[in-house]
């Protein structure tokens, strides 16, 4: 029963929350279930970004949307990113329109409906938040919004019958409780005057019954008393010498260690490569570039690499272990491996580069390089011998996959120098 | 033109790489993979036991982000209750009840069976199916939640310390930071009778018999002794139940209710010898003998039966674990001495389930196990002990939450009370299932819900409604004036607050 205000302002925290963890998959939640349209504001895009600026709406007022439609744009001094939606819905009203400056993270900024409404007949629901120029940091905010809150809740859930004012109940009344002030036509003011014995505060049928009463003063607080006296353990009557009180000590849990990166290297000679490409140049007349070869055999190596050590199997995996059907499948995984060549070798081989200075990493190099030789396709002969020189394959990886990436770098190794012709033909 | 297909693949490749590191970095957690503990290996918590108590302290440590471990030397986790205990038993009351129904309940609805047999060796394997696919299923979440699982005994070899004694042979030892004793109970034996599981057994026994014994005594008029009783007894045996108390169904039981409940039992075929103290026991012989004694001094008789069933409680269950060793104190029944935040003597060392005071139910532990948990990680956990649920899952089901008539009567604090009836109950009347009824204790004063005692069908279901409404201090009006949905037994319930608090529609 909670107003769709608060309902909203949940929605808010949620996206932020949501958008913090996972900035690749942007968007908002609208999932509470409210009638009437809600308000949308301005979502937090990485955990430091405090207001934002709204590059332009992808959708139109009155246009319906459904998950995963690009929204808008929001830009940021880092950078602009897209806000896809989460679920289906009906952008009702744009608040901030396109190029508007500076919005504080959860100000209002549009206003949504649910797929089903009709939005000529919704009412646009109020702001709950001080205007974006007002509204200070975004630190503020969760206790900004949570002081009206109460108020506003227990409001809206009175409203239609008793009267304007709000109760200080958090949370709706019991039905008894509501049944006896309609009955004896207690206002708000008299309910904040009784003295709620209940748990976690709550105003209880026999609270009233002693506020009009009917019943003995003190009667609600005798019951909790019984109620939290049966709510312990009864350690009274332990027959031998109690323990000692010992001071309470609360363990620290040890910190997240941050994963560390370590670098696994293999020299690799890549003589076997250059002699196919060379027999392939004569033999066919097309020229295979070096990528091509490392391409293919890194694709070939990240086939089936065995697990990282920290790997979490999934919930399939975990149920096939303990009725011991793991041992059956293939084991490995598929790795995502691209290994740096740090060493090049000497210049002569790679003569259509520019000689250079410090490491590169081919792959960049050969990939940009390529669109170039194609055109132009200008290739010193190659000497052999030159080109046996040993080139370091590296990889830098978290610790957990070391091994996952030495038998990468292993079976690279053995495809290239080994038959690196069967990568091409 | 391979190399032209090939290259702008490459090329994404190479700029996905900087971020391919990113997916992959997997969280701290997952450390199952590791090999059992050595003695380096430092866990934030060490948990002696993989019962109901162990396994949920586990898998919530698991979840806090803990480094955790449970010892568990049975060779499957879930305890007691999961292996020979709630889970079995559970699956034996509901197949003997079929074929009960069957026997004697089917004719009346139109339902006219041929020949009526009982495969007691296939009830069985249904009985092993569900207990295997449930505590497969906790292994599976132990791995799930990165718990280690070292199947061995467990004792304490100094605070911090617990040698293992692996099933599979070899010694371990893991150190934890803190530990959990959790190593719950077994069933007390009966003095000079002598356990031997075929003929004189306890419920662990009484759940593999190979064949339904002609006559049964339960010594023990419990929960346990009755719900195996009325396996037994359904299935075709004599079953006589002794208990040394006026009383069924233990002591938080509500005294009208386990009235009532005696006699439906007695209507189904089970005999009572309430007030009744076995003397001793004799199984020298072709049938067990056992000498019977009134209470209160009426004549001495004689009983003899093929099984005997000794189930007068359970006790804690400490031997091998080494407290000894660390100094940590018992109480005179064994209990494990704690504090109200389960801390033993030695501050870092917890204790939680039925090794220890409260109740011994699987959900008090499992409450326990969260709570214990919650206060190691962050300080503060929770158990409302006065608002935890019993049932008794004979037929028609015992259920009941908060405090008794008795009880109310002894602490003389003044209660008013409602009942409504299942025969007056319409969903009760179409399933032709209409014994039993809805207890209400409430407040006089102020309506609260004090208690709830439900003897009917389902009543072990319909009591998490008053446990919910307890939660919250409701009052009985709160219940009646709660839409319950029609036709269902839990309009009894509604009807029942009704009757407490002013009067009841139907009744």
């Amino acid at each position: 029963m909670a107003s769709f205000a608060t309902a909203t302002r949940l929605t808010t925290r949620l996206v932020s929350r949501r958008v913090t963890q996972d900035a690749a998959t942007r968007g908002f939640q609208t999932s509470a279930a409210s009638l009437a349209a809600q308000n949308f504001t301005m979502p937090a895009l990485s955990p430091t970004m405090t207001e934002g600026n709204i590059a332009s709406w992808k959708i139109k007022e009155g246009d319906s949307f459904s998950a995963g439609d690009v929204l808008l744009e929001i830009e940021t001094d880092k950078a602009s990113m897209d806000v896809e939606a989460a679920e289906d819905g009906i952008l009702m009203k744009i608040m901030q329109g396109d190029g508007s400056k500076n919005i504080q993270v959860g100000s209002r900024i549009g206003v949504f409906a649910e797929p089903d409404d009709d939005i000529s007949k919704l009412e646009i629901p109020a702001d709950e938040k001080p205007s974006p120029k007002e509204a200070k940091k975004e630190t503020q905010a969760p206790q900004e919004s949570q002081q009206p809150a109460p108020a506003k809740a227990a409001g809206g859930q009175r409203q239609p019958k008793s009267g304007p004012k709000a109760p200080p109940q958090k949370y709706p009344l019991y039905p008894s409780v509501e049944h006896l002030v309609k009955e004896h036509k207690l206002d708000e003011s008299a309910i904040s005057d009784m003295t709620p014995t209940g748990p976690g505060g709550r105003l209880l049928k026999g609270d009233v019954l002693a506020y009009l009463g009917t019943v003995s003063p003190n009667r609600p607080e005798e019951i909790k008393a019984r109620f939290v006296h049966n709510s312990h353990l009864d350690l009274s009557n332990i027959k031998i010498a109690a323990p000692k009180e010992a001071p309470k000590k609360a363990t620290k849990t040890t910190e997240v260690p941050i994963p560390e990166d370590s670098v696994v290297t293999l020299p690799v000679s890549l003589a076997a490569v250059i002699e196919v490409q060379e027999r392939i140049e004569k033999k066919l007349g097309t020229f295979l570039p070096l990528s091509t070869f490392i391409a293919r055999a890194t694709e070939l190596a990240n086939d089936e690499l065995p697990l990282p050590s920290n790997y979490r199997p999934t919930a399939d995996e975990l149920f096939n272990q303990v009725l011991g059907l793991d041992k059956v499948g293939p084991k490995g995984s598929r790795g995502r491996y691209l290994p740096q060549i740090s060493a090049l070798p000497k210049p002569s081989f790679t003569g259509v580069a520019p000689k250079p200075k410090a490491k590169v990493d081919i792959i960049d190099f050969l990939a940009s390089q390529t669109k170039k030789t194609t055109s132009k396709p200008k290739r010193p002969s190659l000497q052999p011998g030159i080109s046996t020189t040993d080139n370091v394959f590296s990889l830098t990886v978290p610790k957990a996959e070391e091994k996952r990436a030495q038998v990468f770098l292993q079976k690279v190794k053995a495809v290239l120098e080994a038959e690196p012709g069967r990568l091409v033909l | 033109m391979l190399a032209s297909r090939l290259i702008p693949r490459t090329a994404v490749r190479s700029v996905c790489r900087s971020q391919s590191s990113l997916p992959t970095v997997v969280s701290p957690l997952s450390r199952w993979r590791r090999g059992y503990a050595s003695q380096a290996d430092e866990k934030d918590l060490v948990i002696i036991g993989g019962g109901v108590a162990g396994y949920v302290a586990a898998i919530k440590a698991g979840q806090e982000g803990l480094k955790v471990a449970c010892i568990e030397k049975r060779g499957s986790l879930g305890g007691t209750c999961l292996n020979v205990g709630c889970i079995p038993s559970k699956s034996l009351l509901n197949n003997s009840h079929l074929y009960h129904q069957i026997l004697h309940d089917t004719k009346n609805r139109g339902i006219e069976v041929g020949d009526v047999k009982l495969n007691l060796q296939a009830m069985m394997k249904a009985k092993e199916t569900s207990v295997t696919g449930l505590t497969k299923g906790i292994e599976f979440l132990f791995k799930k939640n990165g718990v280690e699982y070292i199947k061995g005994t467990g004792s304490f070899a100094s605070e911090n310390e617990v040698k293992v004694q692996l099933n599979d042979g070899g010694e371990t030892s893991v150190v934890g930071k803190n530990i959990l004793i959790a190593t719950g109970s077994e069933a007390t034996p009966f003095p000079g009778l002598e356990i031997d599981e075929k003929r004189v057994i306890t419920s662990t026994g009484a759940l593999s018999l190979d064949k339904v014994p002609e006559k049964m005594i339960v010594i023990g008029g419990g929960i346990i002794g009755l719900e195996m009783g009325s396996v037994w007894s359904r299935l075709g045996a004599k079953v006589t139940v002794v208990e040394f108390l006026d009383q069924i169904g233990g002591p938080g039981m509500d005294a009208e209710i386990a009235k009532q409940a005696q006699k439906l039992l007695k209507k189904q075929g089970i005999e009572f010898k309430l007030g009744t103290k076995v003397v001793t026991g004799d199984k020298s012989g072709e049938t067990v003998k056992l000498e019977v004694d009134s209470a209160k001094g009426g004549k001495p008789e004689t009983l003899d039966a093929d099984v005997v069933l000794v189930a007068i409680g359970r006790r804690p269950y400490t031997t091998g674990l080494g407290l000894e060793n660390i100094g940590l104190e018992i109480d005179e029944r064994g209990r494990v001495v704690i504090d109200s935040e389960y801390r033993t003597k030695a501050s870092h060392i917890r204790c939680i389930g039925d090794v220890t005071f409260g109740p011994m139910l699987a959900h008090k532990a499992e409450e326990e196990a969260v709570a214990a948990v919650e206060y190691i990680k962050k300080g503060y956990g929770h158990v409302n002990y006065g608002v935890i649920p019993s049932v008794m899952y004979t037929h028609p089901e015992v259920a009941w939450v908060g405090q008794n008539e008795q009880e109310l009567k002894k602490d003389k604090i003044p209660y008013k009370i409602g009942t409504f009836p299942f025969s007056a109950n319409s969903r009760a009347k179409t399933n032709l299932d209409t014994e039993g009824l809805v207890k209400m204790i409430a407040d006089p004063e102020t309506d609260r819900l004090l208690g709830c005692h439900i003897i009917g069908p389902n009543a072990g279901e319909m009591i998490a409604e008053a446990t919910l409404a307890l939660e919250y201090g409701a009052s009985t009006e709160d219940i009646a004036r709660t839409c319950h949905a029609h036709p269902t037994l839990a309009e009894a319930f509604k009807e029942a607050a009704m009757a407490t608090y002013s009067k009841a529609i139907h009744y």
